[in-house]
């Protein structure tokens, strides 16, 4: 695989580094059309538990569901950023599929997969595998397109380096949540963005703890909200799909 | 699995003369097992191994590993006699087990015991490998305790960790799960469990199981439904409503997910406030798997 072939497609006064601020930014700004608001990771059905009562409650759920992101996707998004080719994304993402027992976090694994590897193949044409592997596998039941798998294919794809790439999966994970609970009432936006601020400490020890471990060694940390986001599909009235 | 000196226990079972039969057993310490004749009813064919650790726990350093095959057709039933004490780490040492169970085509493995109890400052660490193929049937709860909750041990011990892992064909993983409980710096264990103090995972898989699935599912569901409601429009910025504050969190909150190919396996996951809360889940949910056992799960103990 190639990753010089972004030089082809870029204005030859910049260099490849400055223009990968701009590609990382575009990944993680919330414009980018993934879907990713149509999840609560868990906080809606948390909500109708009973277990966050409060705004105060909410600090120490996201840096639970950031801590679970880091043990048990992390692994998957650090091997394929190293290793971005098309058998090593066929056989993570089938182990992923096994991985991820909750059906309600497989499915929207699935589909936050499959919506961004769709924009990317069209955002960054000059990295053709994305549309190759797209068109190869759409249908095939070979693959689930899981979220993780296709976020740490790209970055690899890209070029980013291994860190940033797993600081990046963590800080869409925290954005996305964060943007559910102002969505769910919890907080305003203000006070959204003020904890955003406070967790990014621990989310940054979250990165360094769990970054660049093996897929056998993923693991999940936190079975109560496991279950918890399991009953998604039981609340009678729910503004998200998970 | 290739048997080595550290192998603690092998049992074979096999149809002989139509009937599941044990065929091998071997057992050393720390692992003792009990081949009881009499469990179920003698209608059904069925052989019951209860697995027993000396001194009723599991002491740190101990380290247990186990084969069970079960052949075409038979079935097995393995469980304990007590919940599995896991007693504290000596010198930051960790106990484990291990088991590596094949279950044949037609052939049905229960694994029924009672949790495990980690007491304060214990390290352990358990894997379970089941080799299955498309005609194999299973049932798994593997469930865990906070400690000794009454005298208020609560999430008091230092590393946790549980991997069950399913493949299908010799090879192709289906379900593969692990839980870490670790002490850490981000959120200390008993935080995260919030006021719950027992943890538990069923696994059905398999044909035989069919219904028994879609039964439970549609239990879960029904009983998780009532328990779920939409908080007020008070909640978050607004004025706090008492409302809100006097709703209770579930004592028992359960969900179910199915797995793998054409889905053939179902994993309830069920968190409560207390253990006797979860043996009567389990009694009730598995129940009728009495017709395959002679006997139905849980019934003596927790009580």
């Amino acid at each position: 695989m190639d990753h010089s072939t972004s030089k082809s497609c870029t204005n030859a006064n910049h260099d490849d580094k400055s223009l990968l601020h701009w590609t990382q930014w575009q990944l993680l700004d919330s414009v980018l059309p993934t879907g990713g608001f149509a999840h609560s990771f868990g906080l809606e059905s948390a909500l109708q538990s009973n277990l966050i009562k409060q705004p105060e409650d909410l600090k120490p759920f996201i840096i639970q569901v950031l801590d679970n992101t880091g043990s048990l996707l992390l692994p998957f998004v650090h091997t394929l950023n190293k290793s971005p080719d098309t058998e090593t994304w066929t056989r993570l993402d089938n182990l992923l599929e096994a991985t991820l027992t909750n059906e309600i976090a497989r499915k929207a694994s699935a589909t936050q997969g499959s919506a961004l590897l769709r924009v990317a193949a069209s955002v960054f044409r000059e990295i053709t595998e994305l549309k190759l592997i797209r068109e190869r596998f759409i249908g095939s039941g070979l693959v689930f397109f899981h979220h993780a798998c296709v976020f740490g294919l790209l970055t690899g794809l890209l070029g980013f380096d291994g860190r940033m790439a797993q600081r990046a999966y963590i800080f869409m994970t925290m954005r996305d949540v964060l943007s559910a609970a102002t969505r769910l009432n919890v907080v305003g936006p203000i006070a959204a963005s003020v904890l955003q601020h406070e967790i990014a400490s621990a989310a940054e020890g979250i990165v360094e703890k769990w970054r660049d471990r093996n897929v056998e060694d993923a693991c999940q940390t936190n079975p109560l909200l496991d279950t918890v986001q399991g009953c998604h599909a039981y609340l009678f009235s729910r503004l998200f799909c998970s | 699995m290739a048997e080595t000196e550290t192998t603690s226990g092998v049992v074979t079972v096999e149809k002989v003369r139509g009937r599941s039969t044990i065929t091998r057993c071997f057992f050393k310490y720390p692992l003792k097992l009990i081949l009881p004749k009499k469990v179920g009813s003698s209608q059904v064919d069925a052989v019951w191994i209860y697995a027993l650790s000396y001194g009723g726990g599991i002491v740190s350093g101990d380290q247990i590993s186990c084969k069970i095959s079960v052949g075409d057709g038979c079935t097995a039933s393995v469980t304990t006699q007590a919940s599995t004490k896991v007693y504290k780490s000596v010198d930051s040492k960790c106990s484990e087990q291990v088991l590596e169970a094949i279950i044949g085509n037609e052939a049905f493995l229960v694994l029924i015991p009672d949790p495990v109890t980690c007491f304060s400052t214990a390290r352990y660490s358990q894997k379970q490998n089941f080799r299955i193929f498309s005609g194999s049937n299973l049932v798994v709860v593997d469930w865990i305790t906070s400690g000794r909750y009454q005298s208020g041990e609560r999430w008091d011990f230092t590393s946790y960790k549980s991997t069950n892992c399913i493949y299908l064909d010799n090879d192709r993983p289906i379900f593969i799960d692990s839980v870490l409980l670790e002490q850490s710096l981000v959120c200390d264990i008993a935080e995260r469990m919030q006021c719950y103090q027992v943890i538990a995972m069923v696994i059905l898989l398999g044909p035989k199981l069919k219904n028994l699935q879609n039964q439970i599912k549609e239990e879960v569901k029904k009983m998780m439904t009532v328990k779920l409601r939409p908080p007020t429009t008070n909640f978050g910025r607004y004025a706090k409503s008492e409302a809100q504050h006097d709703r209770f969190v579930p004592d028992l909150i359960a969900s179910c997910s199915t797995f793998g190919p054409q889905g053939i396996g179902s994993v309830i996951r069920v968190t409560a406030t207390t253990t006797e809360a979860v043996y009567a889940f389990l009694r009730t949910h598995l129940s009728s798997l009495e017709m395959f056992l002679g006997a139905p799960p849980y019934c003596q103990s927790g009580i």
